[in-house]
């Protein structure tokens, strides 16, 4: 493939999230119009796109569809649920062959000419029922009426949330000119204050809600004709009324007075525009552009060479009595320290693509289960590396499955229990420190401790007679091979999975916990370094060579003599540290020479791997720090236990070690 | 008349008593040896990584790479820095440790004979050409054959 057709894969990967979201939205709203020219607006790109770089069956395939959505367009046609999965099924085989990126596969694939047959067929079907039903009520244009409708949602929903009702409060803005005031509690949605000024007649603004009826609670005032709004004094008087200031009998009084001056400037102006003022949707005010990623990568690079410089700088400028130096040298401090978090941020990109994929496939996934989930979702605009997003998405998505599968139980079930037929699952992000965390929570069952125990005990994971924290019975779900589900579904429980989650959340240096109580639900705590670049860890010294041991993995550390780590050839290899016996991997015996030199002391650092502790022996613990970690590079290769390097103060390098790596690679040698 | 467009720039550098010359193209620069941090399980001849102005780049033995035995660092000791194409996108640099850098040549291709089999070299003849000065030695080495990467990843392997 050339360059410019990598680049509408990429744009067009990028495109079809949004076409997930449109569609997703038309289906809980299928009135709405907004969604609809998205979703329109939307193939139309990708059919111009396909056909400008040879991709001609996708560019076929996105018009039949485009046709069918002009067909709802023109009220000929109504959104349904065959209509929105037939378009839905076929733009996931598009992106999965996108995903290949392999032209020749592209152009030939089968399956998507039987989805362009499909959507023909469905096209045809569409065309011969259309004896157009022309229903939809003719309304008197010229009627414009100012509503306050005011909807107070009876269930737990979040602005970035999946719920319908966002989508539908959002649609109705759009019907005419309005002024929405949302009343929130942190970000749960507790009411939301409409007024609008629309040719929408009440029973259709009604017809909204039908869906949502269970949900929510709404409350329609007709407050007068004419489009109140327009009149400068009475929005004041809506922001005093949605601020508690002005009680509804005052407002109605400003109303009428209000009505009377429209009338006033309406005369004369003898009324040119015609229609109603349709409103200006919010803009996306900032600019976006595309940048190659290596020119970020060179760019950061740069930056933390410069950081180098400036320690130097510093270290120097300290050593000298040259006030003006070190008055330099303290500013160019602050600049570079300034330049290097503008820089890291650059690469990172909000989690938006991830929530949407993510409620796409509570969709699918609520519907085959016959369950009934609300997904929720916090802080989307939280930003990450987009590598890290990459890797993550699957871990995340293997947690949601299984709250879905195993946490949320079907709703007769819930009815039973006394919790409503929508169990909830939430993610929340938000960043601390140079963290980004990541919380995935349903209200389900929770984890059952007893069952994972005896499981764990059965299994011969854990011994019998041994007692356990709730921390480490709930750790116990990460090994591999234990899988609670007495029944085993072919989405879940197959025992591979939340090992494979922890490994990855390990590899990016972060950690997973999780919280859980018995019928109330279980909370999965990610937390994760906002850029892979960059490195927390304990800098020790080994011999003349400096070592990282990544944070995240520590448990314990504790200092033993020298020679309790050299018992000579014996069986027992294992090393009592803190009253445990514990194997111990010596770095100094391992890389360097252990006769030599030799310290009196040693530090063992515990880490914990798959669940199992292990020791890591060195010289001396030298202090924690934070740092760039530079790769070593395709020539050490072979040498995976190190994670890469980074640039000590003094321009001196250590090496930053990939602990669990490290322990595998001492289990081949045994 | 010899044309002016054919001259090339070689930088020649000795190992031991030897001299050879690199084209000047391949080579960025030339360090003194400062610092090498070592890397576990790594080949003899991978002598480890370098802090090159914040850059962090892997540092070969030339000697041993070409089978010589290892010889003392000395204050003379300079690291080459060489970029090397991996394929015809990717470029990798790496420093050469050598026991002396000497100066820049300018050689006509009428300058260098072909270079005789050298049978001792355990890399196959990185050695393209040969330039006799009045019995003064100097050969030409082809980086991309001393230093290819495929072969350094292919040894990495076998050691290990």
């Amino acid at each position: 493939m050339d360059s410019n057709q990598l680049r509408f894969v990429e744009d067009t990967l990028d495109l079809l999230n949004d076409l997930d979201e449109g569609l997703l939205q038309l289906e809980a709203n299928p009135h709405a119009t907004a969604p609809l020219e998205q979703v329109f607006r939307t193939m139309h790109t990708i059919k111009g796109a396909a056909n400008m770089f040879g991709f001609d069956n996708i560019g076929n395939l996105a018009h039949q569809l485009e046709s069918l959505f002009d067909l709802v367009r023109s009220n000929k046609l109504q959104v349904t649920d065959s209509l929105i999965s037939i378009t839905l099924q076929a733009f996931d085989n598009v992106r999965n062959l996108l995903q290949a990126k392999e032209f020749e596969r592209i152009v030939k694939d089968s399956l998507l000419q039987e989805h362009i047959d499909t959507s023909i067929s469905y096209y045809k079907e569409a065309i011969a029922s259309s004896n157009i039903d022309e229903t939809v009520s003719t309304i008197d244009k010229d009627e414009l009426v100012t509503y306050f409708i005011s909807v107070t949602p009876s269930i737990d929903i979040t602005k970035d949330g999946n719920h319908p009702l966002v989508f539908i409060m959002l649609d109705l803005e759009g019907l005419g000119t309005s002024r929405t005031k949302v009343f929130a509690q942190g970000e749960t949605i507790k009411q939301w204050h409409l007024f609008i000024a629309t040719t929408t007649s009440l029973a259709e603004l009604q017809s909204y809600f039908l869906f949502v009826e269970g949900e929510c609670n709404v409350e329609y005032q007709r407050i007068a004709t004419g489009n109140l709004i327009e009149d400068h004094e009475f929005q004041q008087c809506i922001e005093k009324f949605n601020d508690g200031q002005f009680q509804w009998e005052k407002l109605l009084e400003e109303a009428t007075q209000a009505q009377e001056r429209l009338k006033v400037i309406q005369t004369e102006e003898l009324v040119e525009k015609g229609g109603p003022t349709t409103p200006v949707r919010k803009a996306q005010s900032d600019a976006i552009i595309k940048v190659d990623k290596r020119k970020i990568d060179d760019l950061l690079n740069w930056i933390s060479e410069l950081l180098v410089l400036q320690a130097q700088l510093s270290t120097i400028s300290n050593d000298s009595n040259n006030a003006t130096l070190r008055q330099v040298a303290e500013n160019l401090e602050m600049i570079t320290g300034r330049l290097r978090d503008t820089s890291l941020e650059i690469g990172l990109v909000p989690i938006e693509t991830l929530v949407t994929k993510f409620k796409r496939f509570v969709r699918d996934l609520s519907k085959s289960l016959n369950k009934k989930v609300n997904f929720l979702s916090e802080g989307s605009d939280t930003e990450m590396d987009k590598d890290v997003i990459e890797m993550m998405s699957e871990p995340m998505i293997h947690l949601i499955r299984n709250a879905i599968d195993h946490g949320i139980s079907s709703p007769e079930v819930r009815k039973a229990e006394g919790k409503s037929e929508f169990g909830t699952v939430k993610l929340k992000a938000f960043n601390s420190s140079a963290y980004v965390n990541i919380i995935i929570s349903d209200d389900g069952k929770g984890i059952d401790k007893e069952a994972v125990l005896r499981k764990a005990i059965k299994e011969g994971v854990v011994s019998e007679d041994i007692t356990l924290s709730e921390e480490e019975v709930f750790n116990l779900i990460f090994h591999p091979g234990l899988s609670t589900a007495d029944k085993v579904s072919d989405i879940s429980g197959r025992g591979v999975g939340m090992d494979v989650v922890r490994q990855k959340i390990n590899e990016l240096r972060g950690s997973i916990t999780i919280k859980s109580e018995k019928g109330k639900g279980t909370a999965f705590h990610i937390k994760l370094p906002l850029s892979r670049s960059i490195i927390e860890g304990l800098l020790v010294k080994v011999a003349d060579t400096r070592y990282v041991v990544p944070l995240n993995v520590i448990e314990r550390i504790d200092r033993i003599s020298y020679e309790s780590l050299y018992a000579g050839e014996r069986v027992n290899t294992s090393v009592l540290v803190n009253d445990e016996l514990l194997p111990v991997l010596s770095l100094r015996k391992q890389f360097h020479n252990d006769v030599v030199d030799v310290p009196k002391t040693a530090d063992v650092i515990s880490i914990s791997i798959d669940g199992k502790r292990k020791g890591i022996a060195v010289d001396k613990i030298e202090g924690k720090m934070q740092t760039v970690l530079k790769p070593l590079g395709d020539v050490y290769q072979q040498q995976d236990f190190i994670a890469g390097s980074t640039i000590l103060g003094n321009g001196s390098l250590a090496l930053v070690l990939d602990p669990s790596r490290l322990l595998k690679l001492e289990h081949n040698k045994n | 008349m010899q044309n002016e467009s054919q001259l090339k720039s070689y930088i020649t550098f000795g190992l031991g008593d030897e001299k050879f010359a690199l084209a000047v193209d391949h080579v960025q620069e030339i360090v003194e040896l400062d610092k090498v941090t070592k890397i576990p399980n790594a080949p003899h001849y991978m002598l480890g990584i370098i802090n090159l102005r914040g850059k962090v780049l892997p540092l070969l033995d030339t000697r041993l790479k070409l089978g010589l035995s290892e010889a003392l660092a000395t204050k003379k000791s300079r690291i080459m820095v060489i970029d090397i194409m991996v394929t015809d996108e990717k470029v990798i640099q790496i420093g050469a440790l050598v026991d002396v850098a000497k100066e820049v040549i300018e050689l006509s291709p009428s300058d260098i004979q072909e270079a005789p089999e050298f049978e001792n070299y355990n890399t196959k003849t990185p050695i393209t050409g040969v330039v006799n000065n009045k019995g003064d030695i100097t050969m030409i080495m082809d980086v991309n054959k001393v230093f290819s990467s495929a072969d350094i990843l292919q040894l990495n392997q076998i050691m290990n």
